[in-house]
C-alpha cells in the first residue's frame, strides 16, 4: 500500500514537471526547426538564430532590455541596500511594519503596478506641463520642456521601483544576521561610519546584495506588464517586442529569442542558487553530511581558478554594459527621429535601414497587437507616436475624435501612385488624413481533404457536417460580419434585429457543437497541422499557412459568394505629432513602388500602390526564379469583381458596439 | 596610580523616556582594574557604552583627563572595547582582525594643519604578531575566525583592542559566552595581561565571583544607580545595603534594632556586634553570612531551629534551617539530617549591620529560595528587551 502510494506520488510529480517543462522544451526544439511552422518539424537548422541576430527590431529591443535591466539593477541595488541599512537601525516594530509594506509591491499584480505607474507618470507630466509653461512665461533664462512623455526615463524609474523591494528583501536578512556590535567594533577601532560601512557592513552583507542584484536583474529582463505600461512609444523591451510580433503568428524567430531569454534567466537563477549554497557550504562545512548538488558545484567553483573566472565574467559583464551604453547613447544622439507604431511582422525591416540611410532620420519602430490596444494607448496619453497604421474603422473613430493630424500631401508625392480604388474610402472620404499601407480580404480557409467538394458559402461555417472541425474567429466584428453576410445583411448594419439574428446563427451552431473553439493565433497551428477543417481568416495569412502545411493537408481559400469584408490599413499622423515632417517623409518613402513591392513580398498582404500591384508577379519571378501562380496572386490581391462583393468595416455607433460586446460575452458564457 | 583618568559626573541616560542611568558619579584611576557589577538591566553596559562613546548621556558629563568627551565619537576616543560575543569581523582572518584598527589612517594636527597618518606595514606586522603572542595565539595569524574556538576568539578580540595601545580597555561581559573552565583560565589571563601592560580595564559582568577575583575596585549597580563602590573585600564584608549583601555572596538578612553601639537585637535577643554610629533603637538590616554560622547541639545554641532541607555542594552542605518561621541558609561541612533540631552560635564579627534601604525585606528568607531564582530568569528577559531598545 505504502509502496503504491510512493509510486503514485512520484508519477504525479513526474507529470507536474512534464507539464511545467514540456512547453519550454518544445519551444527550444522548434527554435531549431528548419521550416517556419510551429507544428511541423522540417529538420534541424540554426537559421532562426541567424535571422534573430539580423532582426533589427529584436536586437534593438534586446539592447534596450539589457540597458534598462542593468541600470535599474545598479540603481535599485544601491538604493535598496541603503534602505535596508536604514531600516535595520529602526526599532523592531517599525522595521517589521515597513518590511511588510515593502512586501506588498512584490505580491501586487503587475498589471496594477503597471497601470498605476502609468497613471502616475501621465498625471505628473500634465502637472509638469502646466508648471513649465508658467515657468517659461515668467522668466526667459531657462527654457523648461513643456511636453514630457513616457519613454526610457519612465521605464527605468518603473524598473527601479519594482526592483527595490527585492533588493531590500535579500539584504535585510544578512543585516539581521550580522552581529550588531560589528559596526560599533569598527568605530571603536577608529573607523568613521562611512569607513565602517565599506570595511565591515558591505563585506558582511555582500552575498545579500549580490543575490538581490541578480534577482532584480532577472525580474527586469523578465518583466513585460509593467514595461508595457511605462515604456511609452519610443522604447520597447524584448518582451514587448515579442508580444508585438505575436499579433500575426508565433514565428520560430520568437522561439529562438524566447529560448535565449529562458536560458539567460536559467543561468542567472543557477548562479543565485550556487551562491546561496556556497554560503551554506562555508557556514556548515563542519557538518558531516552529503553535500547537495548546488553545494558540490559551489565547493568545486570555490577554487582560485574559478574565482578568477568569476572575476573575469564580472569584468566582461561590466565591459558589455559600458559597450551597450556607448552604443545606445551614440545611436540616439540628437538625430532627427520619427516614432512609428505598426503591427508585428508587418514590414520588411530592410526598409527601415534604407530610409534611415537615405534621409538620416532615425526610425523608432514599435508594434502593438490590435487596433483596440493602439486606441487605448493613444487615449491614455502615454504614447508619443508620430505615425500609426490603424485599420479602416479605427481610422474613422480616430478622425471622429479629432486625434489625427491633416496630412500635407505636397510632402507625399508618392500618394499619386496609390490606386484610385483605395482613395477617398468611407473612413476618409475627403482624403485629408490617410495614405493606404496594405489591403486585404477576409475569407474562408479550409482543408480540401476534410470537406466534401468546394466551399463557396459562409453556410459552411455553421454546417453540422463539419461539427467539431470549424474554428470560430475570436473577434466579434469578423465573426458577426460573416454571419451577417450569410444572412444577406450589411456588415455595417446598425439594426439590432439583424445583429441579433446573426448572433442567433452563431449561437445555434455553437450549441450544436459545430465549433471546435474560438481562436486567433492558434489558427495557424490548427490549420497547418490538419487539426481543423474550416476557419475564417485573412488572405495574407492563408498564404503563409499554405507554405507550412503538413503532409496530407491541402489548404484552400475562398471569398464566399455572399461577399466578405475587405480592409485597408492606412498610415496616419497623430494630432500634435512632434516630428510631423519626418513622419511625412516616412509615409512618402513607404508609399513608393519599391517599398510596396518589398512589403508585399514580405508580408503577403496586397499593396495599394498601383504600379507595385501590377509589377508584383514580375518582381516575384525575378526574385525567386519561378512564376507567381495566378491563383495565389488573386488571393493576395483580390480582382476588382471579387472586391465589388466585399464591404469595408465602418466605425459603428456606440450602442451598436455595446450590443456587439454584450452578445459576444453572452456567447462566451453559453 | 591614583590619577583620575575618567570621570562620570551626574550622568543620566533615558531610553524612550525610561531612566536607565540615574545620576551616576564615578571616577576611574589610571592602571586600575575596575568592574561594573550588577544584575542584567542594571545599567552597567549602558555606563560602559557611554564611556566607549557609542551613546551620549541624556545629561551629565563624561570627562577624560578632565576634558569633556560627551560628543566625541568612538573612533576619536583613546578607548577600545572588547564586545560581548566578541564582534570579530568574519570576513577577515585573525591577522587582519587584529590589524584592523592599525590600518585606519589617523588624522593628526600639526601646527594647525590636518594630516593623515598611516602606520607602516612593517610596524603593523610587528605589533600584531607581538599582541598575538601576548594573548597566547602565536601562529594563529592566518586562521579564519570560524576556525577558532570561543576562547581563542575571545583572545583575538582582546588583541584587536589592545594592539591600538588604548589608555583604557572596556570589556563588556567578555567571558559570558565561555564555559566554566575556560572562564576561570581567562580570568587569570586577563588579570595577567592587565598587569603586564599596565593599562586601565573597565570590566562589565553580572558574575560576582569574577568581579571579586579580578578587580581592584568593584562598582555594584542596580536599577541604574550605584549601590556601592569599594575593594572586593569591602564589598563582601561591609555591604552597604541588603541588595549588595544579597548580590555578593549568599546572605541571611534579618530585621534588627540597634540598641546602642555594639548591641543589636533580633529574634527578641540581644547580640554583640562590631558596628556603631546608629541612632538609639534605630531599625536596621542584619547580615549574617551562611559560612560564618557555627552549628552546635541544640541545647548549646544561642538560637534553636529545625533543619528543613540539606543540599550537598561538594565542599560543604547548604543547610536550610527554620528559626521561628524564618529560614536561614547555613553552609557547613558537617551533615545534619532533615528534621533534626540544632542550635547555632554567632560571634560578634559574624554579624554585620546595615542601614535600612529600599531593598530591606526583599532578600534573606530562604523560604523564597526558589522564587529568587525565578526572578533571576525574569531579569534575563529584561536584558533582551533593553538590548532591543538600544539597537
Amino acid at each position: 500500500m505504502k509502496k503504491a502510494n510512493r509510486t503514485g506520488s512520484r508519477f504525479l510529480i513526474g507529470l507536474m514537471f512534464l507539464f511545467l517543462y514540456l512547453p519550454i522544451i518544445l519551444l527550444i526544439v522548434f527554435s531549431f526547426n528548419a521550416g517556419d511552422s510551429s507544428a511541423v518539424w522540417r529538420g534541424f537548422s540554426l537559421n532562426w538564430y541567424r535571422e534573430l541576430f539580423q532582426n533589427r527590431l529584436i536586437m534593438e529591443s534586446l539592447y534596450m532590455t539589457l540597458l534598462v535591466s542593468l541600470l535599474a539593477t545598479v540603481i535599485s541595488t544601491a538604493a535598496g541596500t541603503f534602505a535596508a541599512i536604514g531600516l535595520y537601525s529602526l526599532s523592531r516594530r517599525k522595521r517589521d511594519a515597513i518590511l511588510m509594506v515593502n512586501d506588498i509591491p512584490m505580491m501586487n499584480a503587475d498589471i496594477v503596478t503597471g497601470v498605476s505607474l502609468c497613471l502616475f507618470f501621465v498625471a505628473f507630466f500634465q502637472g509638469w506641463g502646466g508648471f513649465a509653461r508658467w515657468f517659461n512665461g515668467v522668466q526667459s533664462a531657462v527654457e523648461l520642456p513643456t511636453r514630457l512623455t513616457l519613454g526610457f526615463g519612465t521605464l527605468l524609474l518603473a524598473h527601479v521601483a519594482f526592483n527595490i523591494p527585492y533588493v531590500i528583501l535579500n539584504v535585510s536578512p544578512r543585516l539581521r544576521q550580522m552581529d550588531k556590535n560589528l559596526v560599533d567594533a569598527a568605530q571603536d577601532l577608529g573607523c568613521t561610519w562611512m569607513q565602517a560601512f565599506w570595511k565591515v557592513i558591505l563585506p558582511e552583507i555582500k552575498p545579500g546584495i549580490v543575490s538581490g542584484a541578480l534577482i532584480a536583474f532577472t525580474m527586469s529582463v523578465d518583466d513585460f506588464v509593467i514595461s508595457y505600461f511605462t515604456a511609452g512609444s519610443a522604447t520597447s523591451t524584448l518582451a514587448m517586442t515579442i508580444y508585438g510580433m505575436t499579433k500575426r503568428r508565433i514565428t520560430p524567430e520568437i522561439n529562438a529569442v524566447s529560448t535565449l531569454l529562458f536560458l539567460t534567466v536559467l543561468v542567472l537563477l543557477v548562479v543565485v542558487n550556487v551562491r546561496e549554497a556556497q554560503l551554506e557550504h562555508r557556514e556548515a562545512s563542519r557538518e558531516p553530511r552529503k553535500p547537495t548538488l548546488m553545494e558540490r558545484i559551489a565547493g568545486r567553483t570555490n577554487t582560485p581558478g574559478w574565482r578568477w573566472a568569476k572575476r573575469g565574467a564580472g569584468a566582461a559583464a561590466i565591459c558589455c554594459f559600458v559597450a551597450v551604453v556607448v552604443f545606445l547613447t551614440g545611436a540616439t544622439s540628437s538625430q532627427p527621429v520619427v516614432n512609428v507604431c505598426s503591427w508585428g511582422e508587418y514590414i520588411d525591416e530592410d526598409l527601415i535601414g534604407q530610409f534611415e540611410e537615405a534621409t538620416g532620420i532615425r526610425v523608432n519602430y514599435q508594434t502593438v497587437e490590435s487596433n483596440e490596444t493602439l486606441y487605448s494607448l493613444l487615449k491614455s496619453g502615454g504614447a508619443d507616436y508620430d505615425v500609426v497604421v490603424p485599420s479602416d474603422y479605427m481610422i474613422a473613430k480616430l478622425i471622429e475624435e479629432d486625434m489625427l493630424e491633416e496630412l500635407d500631401y505636397s510632402n507625399i508625392p508618392n500618394y499619386a501612385l496609390i490606386d484610385e480604388r483605395f482613395k477617398g474610402l468611407s473612413f476618409d472620404p475627403g482624403e485629408r488624413y490617410t495614405v493606404p499601407y496594405t489591403w486585404g480580404t477576409l475569407g474562408i480557409i479550409y482543408n480540401r481533404n476534410m470537406v466534401d467538394g468546394e466551399i463557396t458559402s459562409w453556410s459552411a461555417l455553421y454546417d453540422d457536417r463539419y461539427a467539431g472541425n470549424v474554428l470560430l474567429i475570436n473577434n466579434s466584428r469578423d465573426a458577426m460580419g460573416a454571419a451577417l453576410m450569410y444572412l444577406g445583411y450589411s456588415v455595417n448594419t446598425t439594426d439590432p434585429d439583424e445583429i441579433r439574428a446573426a448572433f442567433q446563427v452563431i449561437e445555434d451552431a455553437n450549441r450544436r457543437g459545430v465549433f471546435q473553439g474560438r481562436v486567433m493565433d492558434e489558427v495557424f497551428q490548427k490549420m497547418e497541422g490538419g487539426n481543423a477543417a474550416i476557419a475564417t481568416y485573412y488572405a495574407g495569412d492563408y498564404l503563409s499557412m499554405v507554405e507550412n502545411q503538413a503532409d496530407g493537408v491541402d489548404l484552400a481559400f475562398v471569398i464566399p459568394e455572399e461577399g466578405s469584408n475587405w480592409f485597408v490599413d492606412a498610415m496616419c499622423v497623430l494630432k500634435d505629432a512632434p516630428h510631423k515632417e519626418a513622419a511625412e517623409a516616412w509615409i512618402n518613402f513607404i508609399a513608393s513602388t519599391e517599398a510596396n513591392l518589398a512589403n508585399m513580398d514580405y508580408i503577403w498582404y496586397a499593396s495599394p500602390n498601383k504600379e507595385a500591384l501590377e509589377q508584383y508577379p514580375a518582381y516575384y519571378e525575378e526574385t525567386y526564379g519561378e512564376e507567381l501562380d495566378q491563383e495565389t496572386y488573386e488571393i493576395m490581391a483580390a480582382p476588382p469583381e471579387v472586391l465589388d462583393r466585399c464591404e469595408v468595416y465602418e466605425n459603428l455607433p456606440q450602442e451598436t458596439l455595446s450590443l456587439y460586446s454584450d452578445l459576444w460575452v453572452e456567447l462566451g458564457v453559453g | 596610580m591614583s590619577k583620575k583618568l575618567i570621570r562620570l559626573a551626574d550622568c543620566c541616560m533615558a531610553f524612550d523616556g525610561e531612566l536607565v542611568l540615574d545620576h551616576i558619579n564615578l571616577y576611574i584611576n589610571d592602571s586600575e582594574f575596575l568592574t561594573l557589577l550588577g544584575p542584567s538591566g542594571c545599567g552597567k553596559t549602558t555606563t560602559l557604552r557611554i564611556i566607549g562613546g557609542f551613546i551620549t548621556p541624556t545629561s551629565g558629563e563624561v570627562l577624560f583627563d578632565d576634558v569633556r568627551m560627551n560628543d566625541i565619537p568612538p573612533n576619536l576616543r583613546k578607548v577600545n572595547t572588547v564586545f560581548q560575543r566578541y564582534a570579530l569581523f568574519p570576513h577577515l582572518n585573525v591577522f587582519e582582525n587584529v590589524a584592523f584598527g592599525l590600518r585606519i589612517p589617523k588624522t593628526v594636527e600639526e601646527g594647525g594643519r590636518k594630516r593623515k597618518v598611516r602606520v607602516p606595514e612593517a610596524e603593523i606586522r610587528q605589533r600584531v604578531l607581538e599582541m598575538l603572542e601576548v594573548v597566547s595565539l602565536k601562529g594563529f595569524d592566518q586562521r579564519r575566525i570560524s576556525e577558532l574556538s570561543g576562547g581563542q576568539q575571545q583572545r583575538v578580540a582582546i588583541a584587536r583592542a589592545l594592539v591600538n595601545r588604548p589608555k583604557v580597555l572596556l570589556l563588556d561581559e567578555p567571558l559570558g559566552a565561555l564555559d566554566l573552565r575556560l572562564r576561570k583560565d581567562m580570568q587569570s589571563e586577563l588579570k595577567r595581561i592587565q598587569q603586564q601592560l599596565g593599562i586601565t580595564f573597565i570590566y562589565v559582568t553580572h558574575d560576582q565571583e569574577e568581579a571579586l577575583a579580578m578587580s581592584d575596585t568593584v562598582v555594584v549597580m542596580d536599577q541604574g544607580r550605584i549601590q556601592q563602590i569599594g575593594t572586593p573585600e569591602d564589598i563582601y564584608n561591609e555591604p552597604k545595603n541588603a541588595f549588595v549583601a544579597d548580590f555578593i555572596g549568599e546572605s541571611n538578612i534579618l530585621d534588627g534594632i540597634m540598641h546602642e553601639d555594639f548591641v543589636v537585637e533580633f529574634f527578641n535577643r540581644k547580640f554583640k556586634c562590631l558596628d556603631k554610629g546608629f541612632a538609639p533603637m534605630e531599625p536596621v538590616d542584619v547580615v549574617i553570612r551562611p559560612e560564618d554560622i557555627d552549628i552546635v547541639p541544640a541545647e548549646k545554641g544561642a538560637l534553636r531551629g529545625t533543619v528543613t532541607s540539606v543540599t550537598f555542594k561538594g565542599v560543604h552542605y547548604d543547610t536550610i534551617v527554620d528559626f521561628k518561621g524564618f529560614k536561614w541558609l547555613i553552609q557547613t561541612t558537617d551533615y545534619h539530617s532533615e528534621g533534626e533540631t540544632i542550635g547555632i552560635v554567632l560571634n560578634p564579627d559574624d554579624i554585620h549591620i546595615m542601614r535600612k534601604s529600599q531593598y530591606s525585606g526583599m532578600f534573606g528568607d530562604y523560604s523564597s529560595y526558589s522564587e529568587e531564582y525565578d526572578d533571576l530568569e525574569d531579569v534575563s528577559l529584561l536584558e533582551e528587551e533593553e538590548g532591543g531598545d538600544e539597537e
